[in-house]
């Protein structure tokens, strides 16, 4: 994967954990670090969806964002591959690092940003006119490949890697809207995952499946991470324990609580978490 | 501590049965152990036959509660210090339900004494009965007021309990030893003492388990932790 601008550093959280801006990591053992954001602060038009929030997102594990509606969580999501810049009037202060290179220097192509960060979303979405194996390559076409057996090779290897190869090797030519909602949404990983992307972003990406295709979505997520660094952003707090490493607790667009999920939902250091994730408001 | 309200007025009701059963459990436990050194102290085999009768309904309650909690666990899924109470609820439950038994024991074994001339040395079962129960008081209270620094408090106490056992076991195995007509009741008030060092033992959980709702901290084995 090339890089945006230079050679990437290596971070780890254990670095930033000495200026006290990450969260100890549960293993003895440094994580490295894919983002490191600094001060984050976001506005659309005069409305502050972000305040000044920093964390650290470990590498090739599971960091979850919850918090009530309104709290800015898919907000910071998007901003961590410049998504919310196409809602018109949006302001930024502060520093979004991927592996030590700001995302958001003059230098840099947001085209590229969104190519190394994938993002799903909360409804699938894929493309009504394309066949399933056509939403699969669609990235890599866009980018000039025309190759076909390397697109035939990516092709496969994203719907494996996605867990929908088995269910669609034989229908690869049907339009991708004949699939169920769970396999359509596993589609669009694999859509994400044909670009090999560094990192996944996932905006509620089960709440409109039902629970069996959000267990295989889950599971997914879990075989992902030792590929890539997935941040997902969940209403459902129990998938967040399910599935996440980390969870980050936003209110109000302030980061109130970030740590490893394991205490945050048995001990955590702030009342608001505890309130919130024990039901007691939001 | 009491928590905020619970967006769901259910839940919270859930917590509060299981909490409320909790605490009966306790008193029941209480009054067995009470019961059956009483039976043995004052002779009096219907006390006995209470503190043994006791027993059904704790374990009823045992059972109530670890129904209650499963319950709790599958519906509501509770997290932080909800699902410290819940685990801690149904951890003191089994606890109790032990105290019990060592109750029913105490009661049978004073049965047994009670169709024999009494014997003295009972009176060297006292200090242990008085210190096993104000342990055991003390923890139910730190789970109840989820008071960390009591519970800390009896975890410590246990060791005095331990030393009042073997001090009395020493004395009984003496007097064993000089007086062998009276074996089989120097035995029993041995197996007396052994249930009270036991139910210091549960109330050292329970104490453990209190400080562990309250404030998410494992004061277990610390012996061990240290070592480590």
């Amino acid at each position: 994967m090339e890089n945006l601008v230079m050679e990437t550093p290596e971070r780890t959280v254990m670095e930033r954990m000495e200026k006290g801006t990450a969260p100890p990591p549960e293993a003895e053992t440094p994580a490295a670090c894919t983002f490191e954001v600094k001060n984050l602060s976001i506005w659309y038009g005069e409305k502050r969806a972000i305040d000044n929030v920093t964390l650290d997102v470990a590498s090739n594990a599971v960091t979850a964002i919850i918090g009530p509606s309104g709290c800015g969580k898919s907000t910071f999501l998007r901003a961590l591959n410049r998504m919310h810049e196409l809602t018109p009037r949006t302001r930024m202060e502060g520093t979004v690092l991927l592996h030590g290179e700001d995302l958001y220097s003059n230098t840099i192509d947001p085209a590229i940003v969104r190519r190394r960060v994938g993002m799903i979303f909360q409804k699938s979405n894929p493309f009504p006119t394309m066949t399933i194996g056509e939403n699969v390559v669609i990235g890599l076409r866009l980018n000039g490949v025309r190759n076909q057996r390397f697109l035939n090779e990516r092709l496969e290897k994203s719907l494996r890697m996605a867990a929908l190869w088995d269910e669609v090797k034989d229908d690869l030519h049907k339009p991708g809207t004949s699939l169920s909602g769970g396999q359509q949404q596993r589609l669009c990983i694999a859509r994400a995952l044909a670009v090999e992307p560094e990192v996944v972003l996932m905006d509620e990406p089960c709440s409109a499946l039902d629970p069996i295709a959000t267990a295989k979505i889950e599971e997914l997520i879990y075989e992902l991470k030792s590929k890539y660094t997935i941040v997902t952003v969940t209403h459902n707090m129990q998938q967040a324990g399910r599935i996440s490493d980390y969870t980050a607790f936003m209110y109000l667009g302030r980061l109130i609580e970030f740590g490893p999920t394991t205490k945050l939902f048995t001990n955590p250091t702030e009342k608001q978490t505890e309130d919130y994730i024990t039901g007691r408001f939001g | 501590m009491i928590a905020p309200k619970h967006i769901l007025g259910t839940f919270d009701e859930a917590l509060a049965t299981l909490r409320s059963n909790v605490l009966m459990m306790a008193g029941l436990t209480e009054r067995s152990l009470e019961r059956a050194m009483k039976g043995l102290a004052a002779r009096d085999d219907d006390l006995c036959a209470n503190a043994i009768a006791d027993d059904e309904e704790i374990d009823l309650l045992e059972k109530q509660i670890d129904k209650d909690g499963v319950d709790i666990l599958l519906r509501f899924q509770p997290v932080a210090s909800d699902l410290r109470r819940v685990v801690s609820a149904m951890k003191l439950s089994s606890n109790l339900e032990r105290m019990a038994d060592q109750a029913t024991t105490i009661a049978r074994r004073a049965r047994k004494l009670n169709r024999h001339p009494a014997l003295a040395e009972a009176e060297l079962i006292r200090p242990m009965y008085d210190h096993a129960m104000a342990m055991f008081k003390d923890s139910v209270d730190a789970f109840a007021r989820e008071d960390v620094d009591l519970g800390r408090a009896v975890v410590v106490r246990d060791q005095e309990l331990d030393d009042l056992n073997r001090m009395a076991s020493d004395k009984l195995v003496e007097r064993m030893a000089r007086d062998p007509d009276q074996l089989r009741g120097y035995l029993n008030l041995i197996f007396v003492g052994r249930c009270l060092e036991r139910v210091g033992d549960h109330a050292t959980n329970i104490a453990e388990d209190a400080v562990y709702a309250a404030n998410a901290e494992d004061i277990r084995h610390q012996s061990l932790a240290a070592a480590t």
